[in-house]
């Protein structure tokens, strides 16, 4: 089984829709709970095993209280997939509030700290588990405007590393997943996809940004027997944007 | 099935991790050609994928060599009549060397199996996948390519530059719907370390990796299936190490 945060956005509802149709039963955790409870109906009506709900993955008491839950109701947990995540500003270092920048850093990297920590111990009673965090290629090669969350998700990779040696012992692997550019709802309600043809498109050696079913089957790869020698990995999926 | 009825040339296929990947791939439904400079060996992984019910061929080739790559992909061609997947995992590693110590020849040798290989087979290739507008070319690099080893200065050059090969392709064929990537393995369990090691030797290297697993050549023939396959589309210009932990760049 897999738990999925920021199962009810783009990448996350893909890769939630992928792991159901190869047999997976994923539970649906969103910050929106409607939007998680949609992407599980979509899945239960193709025949998949879902559940949605509400989650802040801020809030350590929330993920705590779900993590147990979760392992009560399916006696394990199999697979972490930590998509939640994102920013919401685009905006110099100067007009950065504290408060904003903590808002940016939590609910990344914070958020898959917390999620991590609760999980963890799970897999490793069990000697098995994948945990799949997300960063993005802002994390590797910065990105103007957006200075806490391109700190954020270099802070997620170097903290899977991290987590990946501390786990391996016991077969519990950590990888990380790296998006590019990619066609969400969430992105596409602030910009057309014209605009994104022209910003992005001339840039992308495979010539169009991604949808998030490009993303989903990475992270489905991340849970299968052909992953099972990798850990502390970061992948990257961006249509050759970014080469590092 | 995730690669039925494509057709995949596997360098080096004969032994190791070129065996895996043949097999691998034959196993998902590709047609394919086993290449290898030890043509009997390459013969004996056709015949074995013969027996799984794939198509299957076997070609002698020199890759370090211009007309014998021409020779390798015209027989590619008059046998299943395109290309879509190149795997290119021939290569060596010895001999073991200072720099101080290096022989010219031996540095010339390494980096023209190893490199020249990539620019042979890949330019006899992209042609075809390019007319087609698909075609996906993987390369066996080396995590020794991002961290370097004593004493195999000419192996960790000649794997760096295959890393680098792979990123300028995929930016010239990217726009005709190929996609290229590399593969960084760490110390496998195949006949390479054992050429300059005991075997308690590689044994202990190859237990001493955080995870508690030993490196296969099938979990390096995995994620070069996955890249083969239509679920990596959109990944194109990387080079992913695969090596239980060993190293994570």
């Amino acid at each position: 089984m897999a738990l999925i945060t920021g199962g009810g956005g783009g990448i996350g509802g893909a890769a939630a829709a992928r792991m159901a149709a190869a047999g997976i039963a994923v539970v649906i955790a969103d910050y929106d709970g409607a939007a998680a409870e949609e992407v599980k109906k979509q899945i239960v009506a193709t025949g998949g095993k879902a559940d949605a709900l509400a989650l802040d993955v801020t809030a350590s008491r929330e993920v705590k209280a779900v993590v147990t839950d979760v392992e009560k109701r399916f006696g394990r947990i199999d697979i972490l997939a930590n998509i939640a995540g994102g920013s919401a500003y685009t905006k110099r270092i100067e007009e950065f509030t504290w408060a904003q920048w903590q808002e940016v850093v939590n609910a990344n990297l914070k958020g898959t700290f917390l999620m991590c920590r609760e999980v963890a111990p799970i897999m490793q009673r069990q000697k098995s588990g994948r945990i799949i965090n997300t960063a993005s290629n802002y994390g590797v090669t910065g990105s103007a405007l957006r200075t806490p969350y391109a700190a954020a998700k270099a802070g997620i990779i170097t903290f899977t590393k991290s987590l990946a040696l501390e786990l391996a012992p016991d077969n519990v692997l950590a990888n990380t997943v790296a998006p590019g550019p990619t066609d969400t709802p969430r992105v596409m309600e602030k910009e057309s996809a014209e605009a994104r043809r022209q910003r992005w498109w001339p840039n992308i050696p495979l010539g169009r940004t991604a949808v998030p079913a490009d993303l989903a089957e990475m992270y489905y790869f991340l849970t299968t027997p052909e992953s099972a020698a990798i850990t502390g990995q970061t992948f990257h999926v961006n249509g050759g944007l970014v080469m590092p | 099935m995730r690669l039925k009825d494509k057709v995949a040339v596997v360098t080096g296929g004969a032994q190791g991790i070129g065996q895996a990947v043949a097999l691998g791939m034959g196993r998902e439904g590709a047609k394919v050609v086993v290449a290898d400079l030890q043509a009997e060996k390459a013969q004996s992984v056709a015949n074995e994928l013969q027996a799984l019910g794939a198509e299957a061929s076997a070609v002698g080739v020199n890759v370090a060599n211009e007309s014998s790559v021409k020779r390798m992909a015209e027989s590619t061609f008059d046998r299943f009549g395109r290309i879509d997947i190149l795997v290119n995992v021939a290569g060596i590693y010895f001999p073991k060397a200072s720099v101080v110590d290096l022989s010219e020849e031996d540095w010339d040798r390494t980096i023209d199996i190893n490199v020249g290989s990539n620019f042979f087979c890949c330019r006899e290739f992209v042609p075809s996948m390019r007319a087609q507008k698909s075609g996906r070319i993987i390369s066996l690099a080396s995590g020794i390519g991002h961290y370097g080893m004593r004493q195999f200065s000419h192996y960790a050059a000649s794997k760096a530059a295959v890393m680098g090969f792979v990123k300028a392709l995929a930016r010239e064929v990217g726009p005709d719907g190929i996609t290229v990537n590399a593969i960084c393995p760490g110390s496998a369990n195949t006949s390479m370390p054992r050429q300059h090691r005991s075997e308690e030797e590689v044994m202990a290297r190859l237990r001493s990796t955080p995870l508690p697993r030993v490196l296969e050549p099938e979990d390096i023939a995995g994620p070069i299936l996955f890249l083969a396959s239509d679920a990596a589309a959109y990944i194109t210009g990387q080079s992913y190490d695969i090596n239980c932990g060993s190293y994570m760049f």
